[in-house]
């Protein structure tokens, strides 16, 4: 028979020659696969390093088990929190310390005994930044902010989650504006793993649509304990970047921009904030109408007084015209009565001067025209005398 | 003359004018004397009607 060991004593070999290596904890970088508490509050994680230049999801080249036990769970989660502004989770890079054991019955664990946050904030921001890079070499990065945004944006597609306190927000001060702003959810998940293939895909859903939207909300309520990461992730900063409608962000993250906020046509604070602006865009674009409204009311009241003045000053002039064309008519009126009056038979007869006419009827003009002994009519202011020439005396021809 | 009923106001002007010379020339007919002047009597006070009516026509223009 061959010389052999039991497998209990091959593996306290194992275990011895671990001790034995690594008799204290050391500082280990790695990513959080999987992540979860148990019911009696241990932590239980599987840590694992993919191969180099890859992203989450592809190949891991090592991978390990690794536990905080629950008198320390608490005290570590709580530092991190504080320390990152985010709880700890799949899909994180961190640095632990910790120690290696070797168990007969369990195998190789790891047990975590410290955490240092600052790692996993420079991973972050190190993730951040190679974004931010990648996104000006392509020549995307100004691309939303250079999108005109429509001077009223009244139709809104909104990418959120649905029961999100941030959506609700959102929805109540737009429903508190006098405009009517019509908005159409996108759901998707906000946060944790899937969230970056969530919101391109509703991105992708509001881009098949964009003629019926004037611009995209982008919301999520949570302060400061949310994670930036599917904000930072390249995938949907490029999508916001090159989105052909203007993107409002409101990501509800007090701390921190994300890269989402830098790429957005707008970038404001919080769900509530993104509705404020839309309303007061309106309410500005509403003003001015008003304000225009005013100024043509304006000008046209001036235009018409200046008519109006100019009218009366014509009319004014007319009326003088016309007065002194009847008063010259009336003047020349009042001369030929008074020249004609004074043809007026009856007036010269009442001066004195009277007609004769002989015996014929014929007026006498000379003394010629009549001879001694014949009759002469006279005609006097009151009738008629006749009489008898007695005697002619004139330049008898 | 012929007396016209719907003689215009200048046409009865320059007929008045007329009238006027006639009168003031030295071959003044005293037969004729008292028809012209009842003529141009008649004359100036269409004259007079027709200015009455104009003015009344302008302002009541005016006033609309």
């Amino acid at each position: 028979m061959r010389e052999s060991f039991t497998l209990y004593e091959l593996q306290r070999i194992i275990g011895c020659a671990v001790e034995q290596f690594l008799p204290r904890p050391v500082w280990v970088s790695a990513e959080i696969s999987e992540l979860k508490v148990n019911a009696s509050g241990h932590c239980y994680m599987e840590l694992v390093e993919r191969e180099q230049n890859s992203t989450s999801g592809s190949a891991a080249k090592a991978q390990a088990r690794a536990v905080i036990w629950k008198n320390r769970f608490p005290h570590l989660a709580a530092k991190f929190e504080s320390a990152t502004g985010r709880r700890l989770a799949a899909a994180m890079k961190v640095l632990v310390e910790v120690s290696v054991t070797h168990h007969p019955l369990y195998g190789l664990s790891l047990q975590i005994t410290d955490i240092d946050p600052t790692y996993t904030i420079g991973e972050a921001e190190r993730q951040k930044q190679i974004t931010i890079a990648r996104l000006k070499e392509e020549g995307v990065w100004d691309m939303n902010r250079t999108v005109d945004i429509p001077l009223i944006v009244q139709r809104v597609a909104v990418v959120s989650s649905a029961t999100a306190a941030g959506y609700r927000d959102f929805m109540q001060e737009i429903a508190s504006s006098p405009y009517q702003i019509t908005t159409t959810l996108f759901e998707a998940a906000m946060q944790g793993e899937s969230s970056e293939q969530s919101i391109t895909a509703a991105l992708q859903a509001i881009a098949l649509r964009e003629e019926e939207f004037d611009a995209v909300a982008i919301i999520r309520g949570g302060g400061s304990v949310s994670d930036l990461e599917c904000f930072n992730a390249y995938l949907t900063a490029a999508c916001v970047a090159q989105f052909p409608l203007p993107v409002l962000s409101g990501i509800g993250h007090d701390k921190d921009t994300s890269v989402v906020d830098m790429v957005a046509a707008v970038h404001l604070k919080t769900p509530t904030a993104v509705a404020a602006w839309i309303c007061d865009r309106a309410a500005a674009f509403d003003g001015q109408l008003e304000y225009y409204a005013v100024l043509m009311q304006q000008c046209c009241t001036k235009a018409t007084q200046t008519a109006e003045l100019r009218l009366t000053q014509q009319l004014e002039l007319l009326n003088r015209a016309v007065k002194t064309a009847l008063t010259r008519q009336q003047d020349k009126l009042n001369a030929y009565a008074m020249i004609v009056e004074n043809f007026a038979p009856s007036r010269l007869l009442k001066l004195g001067f009277a007609v004769a006419r002989g015996e014929s009827g014929a007026v006498i003009r000379k003394v010629a025209d009549c001879s001694v002994g014949s009759k002469i009519t006279i005609e006097v202011t009151d009738g008629h005398l006749v009489t008898e020439v007695i005697a002619r005396d004139g330049k008898e021809e | 003359m012929a007396k016209k009923s719907n003689i215009s106001y200048s046409e009865a002007m320059a007929e008045i004018e007329t009238i006027i010379r006639q009168l003031q020339s030295e071959n003044c007919d005293i037969e004729s004397l008292a028809e012209r002047v009842a003529r141009a009597s008649t004359l100036i006070e269409l004259c007079r009607t027709k200015l009455r009516k104009a003015e009344s026509d302008v302002y009541k223009l005016f006033e609309e």
